[in-house]
């Protein structure tokens, strides 16, 4: 093959643009679609703003704006740097992070999802980005330090295939033309061809691909053009990609990363019957068999008038939706399993109690746990007991025995552990340990909801309270590192 | 004879109880009262170590204080380069380089206390078999102080890396303003440097008057007491508007309405953030 040619994408009109793919140089060359004629056509010149305001509207349900998992810095030629933890830059006025420039690529779709505002059937207007605008808008916003990155989905224009490689072409641009090293979440489309999105993979930071919907039913009625298995198969290739990847880097250290900071995923809640116990376990499923990051769950919002759509006069359902932010972090950080929060009998989440202290409740046989001695694990299952304020216990009592009020200190919250501890041997007060009594209390200590509901301000629960706090590494982190794994 | 000496044995240890509190009713209080500097603040922990004194006996203070103590020494200590690098080099070797960034950013804080806060825990560090471990002795009132401080710095530190914006000069160059309350612009500047290497920008501290310049492709610095008006900060680019504009457009449209949640907004960024953000002007 001879080397590729290219052609820049011309704004008006239609142009043949050969489309080519090259990794780094030499160490990793991937070849697509070479020699493939693909038309790329450009909707009218439109003013940018207007182009911006439309895709961002149809961007703005896609749940996931994180810029965390990967650690890289500036190798001083280009601009942008990622850290962990992630930086949010702002926040809208629905409370919800901004730390990506959101949009879509197109908002021209040939599916027809029933939930989707930019399905086939709706009258909106339709606009596309070109390449250079999006490399434009990042660059600039980003070196005035508006965002952390780019986030790039797409409507399907044409063919999933030729969407990718849209995508594709404009994360290359970024990252070679442009010199952009900041953070780069894009979508893998369902249904394009695995040497698209792994050539796409090499180019970001993190891919997903949207669920969409928990079961195969449920993505049979709503969105008819949605097969399961399209959606699973990027999913499993990009697992398999990271997992190569990692063996890769273990030998040759300046590999180039593949989708470095993992994949993650969305699914709708509230538009399909699904329960919780079916959400959970499909995300946990998620977490273990494809190796996810995260995975996303959003609200049901009605923004199209369908008869196969629930109606939700109360509003998206955003109480389920934030107790399955809960219980996910319980899967994720502190060693729950699915089936230990919900169960066929009980399939739904208690809309009184999140869930650790409803877990807690049902099994007050293994209360009150002795926060000098229990064992790490056991720690992080106390309600009010959180991961900073495990550690934090199991840091501090090898110097002293630890008091009530040096627990206060640490950070755990006591007016919901009170019921579940003992210090020395003691409960903070005389407590009958009896479930009726500990709900009554509980329900009494008011619960932090990040959403309003009866005009008191509350605060998004945060596992990470503090920032720019990194651990010092634990014993499997030294493993990985050893291994090359990290 | 053996009621005796019982007796005898009883008068003594009254006698050693009362001495015990005479020496402590008249013991000296000593204060240190440094510069409010990292390097102030470590010659001070230098001269109390110096003053061979139990160290429950002395203090540092910042600066000087309102009202004077009665029975106390005062004792001014002026910043020493040599002494602090020493005191320095110390604590990091002993109490590990976790502990010294805690430490650091602990003095980086607002608080006045905390001087006496970094001289205890430093004590309590030396004291312990493992120095390494004393930050995690977090029932110790003066460690909890300086953990508490640094989250304080840290997290503050954090926010700005997030809310801070840059506008373009005419000439290219990137320029910020913040107003914040600990001294957290070196602690910025490494991560935006790593950032944008190739641009020359420069962040402002209006409340301490510091300006923090990184020239394109080079080492940054800080410059205070620049004799300066700050008209020539004020002449931007012509895109400058254009990409605030675009901006302010991109963070309304991005809300879902059905959503909506100004309370939610501001506690995630506080109100005093907003004045230095171009997507809350107007």
């Amino acid at each position: 093959m001879s080397a590729p040619k290219r052609t820049n994408v011309c704004k008006k009109g239609l142009k043949k643009v050969l489309l080519y793919a090259i990794m780094d140089s030499n160490k990793c060359s991937l070849w697509c679609g070479v020699g493939e004629m693909v038309q790329f056509k450009v909707a009218e010149a439109q003013d940018i703003m207007e182009k911006l305001g439309i895709l961002t509207d149809a961007a703005k349900y896609d749940v996931a704006c994180t810029s965390s998992g990967v650690d890289r810095r500036g190798d001083g030629r280009g601009m942008g740097n990622t850290l962990a933890g992630g930086i949010c830059h702002s926040f809208s006025a629905d409370g919800r992070c901004i730390s990506l420039l959101k949009i879509l690529f197109t908002n021209e779709c040939i599916y027809d999802c029933k939930y989707c505002v930019n399905r086939r059937s709706n009258d909106v207007p339709r606009t596309s980005f070109t390449p250079d605008e999006v490399c434009t808008l990042t660059m600039e916003f980003y070196k005035r330090n508006y965002i952390e990155g780019l986030f790039l989905s797409s409507g399907i224009l044409h063919s999933p295939d030729y969407t990718m490689e849209l995508i594709c072409q404009t994360i290359y641009k970024l990252r070679k033309e442009c010199r952009f090293q900041g953070y780069i979440h894009v979508k893998a489309i369902p249904g394009a061809d695995p040497m698209l999105v792994q050539k796409a993979g090499f180019l970001a930071d993190r891919m997903s691909v949207n669920l969409e919907l928990p079961t195969a039913e449920g993505l049979r009625r709503l969105a008819p053009n949605k097969h399961r298995k399209n959606i699973l198969a990027p999913m499993r290739q990009i697992q398999n990609g990271i997992q190569v990847n990692k063996n890769e880097i273990m030998l040759y250290r300046n590999a180039p990363r593949f989708v470095a900071a993992g994949q993650s995923t969305q699914m709708i809640v509230g538009a399909t019957p699904e329960n919780d116990y079916q959400l959970m376990s499909v995300a946990e499923g998620l977490y273990e068999k494809f190796g996810l990051k995260r995975v996303f769950y959003s609200a049901f919002v009605n923004v199209n008038e369908d008869k196969e759509l629930p109606a939700l006069p109360g509003g998206p359902p955003l109480l389920r939706e934030h107790r399955l932010y809960q219980a996910d972090w319980l899967l994720r950080f502190y060693g729950f399993k699915a089936g230990e929060l919900l169960s066929e009998e009980r399939p739904n989440f208690n809309i009184l109690l999140d869930p650790k202290a409803d877990w807690a409740l049902r099994h007050l046989e293994l209360f009150p746990v002795e926060v000098n001695r229990a064992e790490y694990r056991m720690l992080l299952r106390i309600p009010g007991v959180g991961v900073k304020s495990a550690q934090r216990i199991v840091r501090a009592r090898r110097n002293s025995a630890l008091r009530f009020e040096d627990l206060k200190k640490i950070g755990v919250v006591l007016k919901r552990a009170l019921y579940f501890i003992t210090c020395g041997g003691q409960m903070m007060y005389r407590t009958k340990m009896e479930e009726d009594y500990i709900t009554r209390n509980l329900l009494n200590v008011k619960e932090k909801l990040p959403f309003d509901k009866d005009g008191v301000t509350y605060k998004q629960l945060s596992l990470f309270d503090d920032m720019g706090f990194p651990l010092p590494p634990g014993q499997e982190d030294v493993k990985k590192a050893v291994w090359g794994q990290m | 004879m053996a009621g005796g000496t019982k007796w005898l044995q009883r008068v003594q240890m009254v006698g050693v109880f009362f001495q015990a509190k005479r020496r402590r009713v008249y013991m000296e209080e000593y204060y240190l009262i440094c510069e409010d500097s990292p390097e102030g603040i470590f010659t001070g922990i230098f001269e109390a170590y110096a003053l061979r004194k139990s160290h429950d006996s002395i203090h540092i203070q910042i600066g000087e204080e309102d009202n004077l103590r009665l029975f106390a020494v005062y004792h001014h200590i002026a910043p020493d380069q040599e002494k602090s690098l020493r005191v320095a080099a110390t604590v990091e070797r002993r109490l590990g380089p976790e502990a010294y960034v805690e430490i650091c950013c602990a003095l980086a804080s607002q608080d006045g206390g905390k001087g006496e806060a970094v001289y205890k825990t430093v004590v309590c560090g030396f004291k312990m078999k493992d120095g390494r471990q004393v930050m995690g002795n977090l029932a110790d009132p003066y460690v909890h102080k300086v953990f508490e401080l640094a989250r304080n710095v840290k997290n503050e530190a954090h926010h700005w890396k997030e809310f801070l914006r840059f506008k373009e000069l005419e000439g290219g160059t990137l320029f910020a303003k913040i107003g914040p309350k600990n001294n957290v612009i070196t602690f910025l500047m490494p991560h935006f440097a790593d950032r944008l290497p190739l641009f020359n920008f420069m962040i402002y501290d209006e409340k301490r008057k510091i300006f923090a310049v990184h020239p394109a492709s080079g080492e940054w610095y800080l410059v205070s007491d620049m004799e300066t008006g700050m008209e020539k900060f004020e002449e931007y680019a012509a895109e400058e508007e254009k990409y605030q504009e675009l901006f302010q457009f991109f963070c309304k449209r991005i809300a879902i309405k059905e959503r909506k949640n100004l309370k939610l907004q501001r506690n995630m960024l506080p109100l005093w953030f907003q004045e230095y953000m171009v997507e809350f002007g107007e």
